[in-house]
């Protein structure tokens, strides 16, 4: 099979797991590269990349940063790209920090923000500062 | 279509497959499925069921229940298997008890 032939590069992992139209998984996934979802996942799951197919049904909270919603989808979204295909069913919040796109007859409801993490550092570090200032002014 | 789960993937929980499963990523909990393959870098933890086959290439701590067991040469296994058929390859390192039975149930598991 394809995974076969990149053994001797033991760090990196050419092509992408993929969960069939029949997997059933209880429990937590964590994937430091891509994985296409087909079957029923009930958990968080935590990837690079995550795309959930037409038959794929995912409920849980998804951490991303490219994900990818064709199927079903119960459960809050936090990643820096979302896209959502014109069969997409998301309940659920989505959180992005750059792009998000949904293409014409996804079916979404929830809440839709716009992260930027910075912004909020920022601001952390301004009070700081302002609260050391107050210190040395007193 | 049967499911590929890569190296650089962990799942924690129980799986269920009514298709073939091939696992070379780490995977803690109960495996069932009609074809349980494991690949070189394949851990696993936890019980696996399959009603056909295992084939069996990584490390493998629980219990193995087939029809049909074959363990690889890189194989690493700790545990009780039961099946009807089973293959060892030369260099697999295994601390197990085996049984050969005419039927495959989840007894001993009890």
């Amino acid at each position: 099979m394809f995974f076969k032939s990149d053994k001797k590069n033991q760090d990196q992992v050419r092509g992408f797991s993929h969960l069939g139209e029949n997997f059933r998984f209880d429990g937590e996934i964590d994937c430091k590269g891509e994985i296409e979802i087909a079957g029923k996942i009930k958990g968080n799951v935590k990837a690079k990349k995550l795309r959930i197919l037409e038959t794929g049904i995912v409920k849980g909270i998804v951490q991303a940063e490219d994900v990818e919603v064709l199927g079903h989808m119960v459960g809050n979204i936090d990643s820096k790209n979302i896209y959502i295909g014109n069969k997409g069913v998301i309940r659920g919040n989505l959180h992005f920090e750059n792009n998000l796109t949904v293409l014409e007859g996804a079916d979404i409801s929830g809440h839709v923000q716009k992260n930027k993490k910075d912004k909020v550092k920022r601001s952390d570090t301004d009070k700081v500062k302002y609260l050391e200032h107050n210190k040395i002014a007193s | 279509m049967p499911s590929v789960i890569l190296r650089d993937t962990n799942l924690h929980g129980n799986i269920t497959e009514k298709d073939s499963i091939t696992i070379d990523g780490i995977v803690v909990g109960e495996i069932k499925a009609e074809e349980v393959i494991i690949l070189e870098n394949g851990n696993i933890t936890g019980d696996i069921t399959a009603d056909n086959n295992i084939e069996a290439g990584g490390q493998v701590t629980g219990d193995l229940y087939s029809e049909r067991i074959h363990l690889n040469n890189s194989a690493k296994i700790r545990g009780k298997l039961s099946h009807r058929n089973l293959v060892v390859d030369e260099g697999a390192q295994l601390e197990i008890v085996s049984s050969t039975r005419k039927k495959i149930t989840n007894n001993n598991k009890e």
